[in-house]
């Protein structure tokens, strides 16, 4: 009756009768078309609001007027979902992929979706006449493909494989189709995330044999030499720009280039997060070490400032000082922890005691569980995070982030910035 | 960072386990003095990494295990060690650990649980996934 009446109290009621957490019970029973939403909208200075759309989500993309969002609901589909006055509804579901979606990107200028799924093929939805047509790009892979996105001017993209290579693709004008241009070299394990610099030539991306390196992605007919004598866009396609950034010793993800293109930020496995500046034949690299489970993806909200997403399901906040020397900050959400929140922790805490009788137990678990109660609005793992700004500016100011618990959060920074300093 | 190259061979292992030795002499004169916290630090200072010789970890484990039994107070060891120590530290408990005896398994889950509370888990994913620098 709960979900049939979508009524969010009524919700909140039974969950409290049958004594489990409402989210719990919203997987428990959900259904696939029937998607409860939820807007919940917290203190008024954090403003974040999130919505659970399914049961997990492994990527999303916006659309270039923010009102739609392509996600992949961890499977072979891509729902795409417009907002209307605080309802969401989904208005196409793209089935083309045989298996999971582990990419989208959608672009601003020309309105078009790339999509690269496991079944090692990518598909470039564009919009005619109110639907989405597909067209096939032949990546020729012979493993799956992880990662995409859309280079700052929309004439190319890449594409991260599990077979060490990462595919350039371009529009050939004639054929009219898209061609991939592999780069092969290099890579010793699988790409797991590719990103362009503003310049639409250089190209990062992080593997998980441990390394990123930065490409040069030059096509001829394609990119226009840079006039400037000497510039670092006129080396050959797929060579190496700079030597390639050893830090980790672990799986790294989530590469990301600040706004002007002059640091570079990645993370690794080992709980670490790695920051380049000068990027350039001399760079300046820092590794960051920090307290809590590892990070998956990152954003350049400014020049000096980094905010981290992954398994601690709360954003946290990166920044530089003035000297330059990059620091963990805090958490995105940290103040009082949420009501609901502490006593949720003391409700375990009260379980533990009576299941194991000592109070030393107690300590130990609260303090495992503070994470939990810092102001949670993801539960579970988030593995994406994406700029809702335009693209190219220097600051963002609002940002979307989606997990294993099936949830986007919108977080909006615009009451934030005294909190978050002058590095903002 | 020069990636996987660069372990020491043969000959310089027996550099190291000499070094090692004079270490382990140092330490044990302060164990002596009642200063099991500079003797750990003694222990884990030089800690050598990058040999993928057995001996010398061993040897290194040897030492550092002496010091690391004879501390009784935890919460003032972890204060007065550095933060960039924690993350080795906390590789040596995982190797008491793992020897399976009795009396080092309490002192190290002991030391464990402090050193968590402190460093949090991402020390000890640092541990787990650093497959080049074990001890």
């Amino acid at each position: 009756l709960a979900q049939k009446t979508n009524n969010i109290s009524l919700w909140i009621h039974v969950s409290d009768l049958i004594g489990v957490s409402p989210i719990s019970l919203a997987t428990i029973i959900h259904s696939t078309d029937l998607f409860s939403e939820r807007k919940v909208e917290l203190k008024k200075d954090h403003s974040w609001q999130w919505w659970m759309f399914t049961e997990s989500i492994t990527c999303h993309a916006w659309s270039p007027d923010l009102s739609m969002v392509a996600l992949c609901p961890n499977n072979n589909e891509v729902h795409i979902y417009k907002s209307s006055q605080d309802q969401w509804e989904r208005l196409h579901v793209l089935e083309k992929h045989d298996q999971i979606v582990s990419g989208i990107d959608w672009s601003s200028k020309s309105n078009k979706i790339v999509t690269v799924s496991h079944d090692r093929n990518s598909y470039v939805w564009s919009l005619e006449g109110g639907e989405w047509v597909p067209t096939l790009v032949i990546l020729r892979l012979n493993r799956a493909a992880l990662c995409v996105q859309w280079s700052p001017k929309e004439n190319k993209f890449a594409v991260g494989s599990g077979a060490k290579t990462v595919c350039i693709c371009y529009y050939e004008q004639e054929n009219n189709w898209w061609v991939s241009k592999l780069i092969r070299k290099r890579h010793e394990s699988s790409v797991t995330s590719v990103a362009w610099h503003p310049n639409n030539i250089l190209l990062a991306t992080t593997s998980t044999d441990g390394k990123c390196r930065v490409f040069s992605t030059f096509i001829k007919g394609v990119d226009t030499k840079d006039p400037k004598a000497g510039s670092p866009a006129e080396s050959k396609f797929g060579e190496q720009q700079i030597l390639q950034l050893d830090l980790s010793y672990s799986w790294t993800f989530g590469v990301k280039w600040s706004p002007s293109g002059n640091t570079l930020a990645y993370v690794g496995h080992s709980s670490m997060i790695y920051f380049v500046d000068d990027v350039g034949p001399s760079p300046l690299a820092q590794s960051v070490a920090f307290r809590d489970l590892p990070l998956r993806d990152v954003l350049f909200i400014s020049e000096k400032m980094v905010i981290g997403v992954g398994y601690d399901s709360n954003p946290m906040v990166f920044a530089a000082d003035d000297t330059g020397i990059w620091s963990f900050i805090r958490y995105i959400g940290e103040k009082k922890a949420e009501s609901s929140g502490a006593s949720y922790s003391s409700q375990f805490s009260e379980a533990f005691t009576k299941f194991y009788g000592q109070s030393k137990a107690t300590t130990a678990n609260e303090a495992s569980e503070s994470s939990k109660s810092r102001g949670g609005v993801h539960d579970n793992c988030i593995n994406a995070i994406v700029s809702l700004s335009k693209a190219g500016s220097p600051k963002v100011m609002r940002f979307s982030t989606s997990g294993l618990d099936g949830k986007i959060a919108i977080w909006d920074l615009e009451n934030m910035e005294e909190e978050l300093g002058h590095q903002f | 960072m020069a990636g996987a190259g660069g372990f020491v061979e043969a000959d310089n292992a027996e550099a190291i386990i000499a070094r090692i030795e004079t270490k382990s002499s140092k330490i044990e004169s302060l164990l002596k003095q009642y200063k099991p916290v500079e003797a750990l630090k003694t222990a884990l200072e030089g800690s050598p990494p990058k040999t993928l010789d057995e001996r010398c970890k061993s040897a290194n484990w040897i030492v550092v295990h002496r010091a690391l039994m004879a501390i009784k107070d935890i919460e003032g060891m972890l204060n007065a060690l550095d933060v960039e120590y924690y993350d080795i530290l906390m590789k040596y408990l995982y190797r008491g650990l793992s020897t399976g005896d009795r009396p080092t398994c309490d002192q190290c889950l002991k030391i464990h649980e402090k050193l968590t509370d402190r460093a949090g888990l991402g020390c000890i994913l640092r541990c787990l996934t650093d497959t080049i620098n074990t001890v």
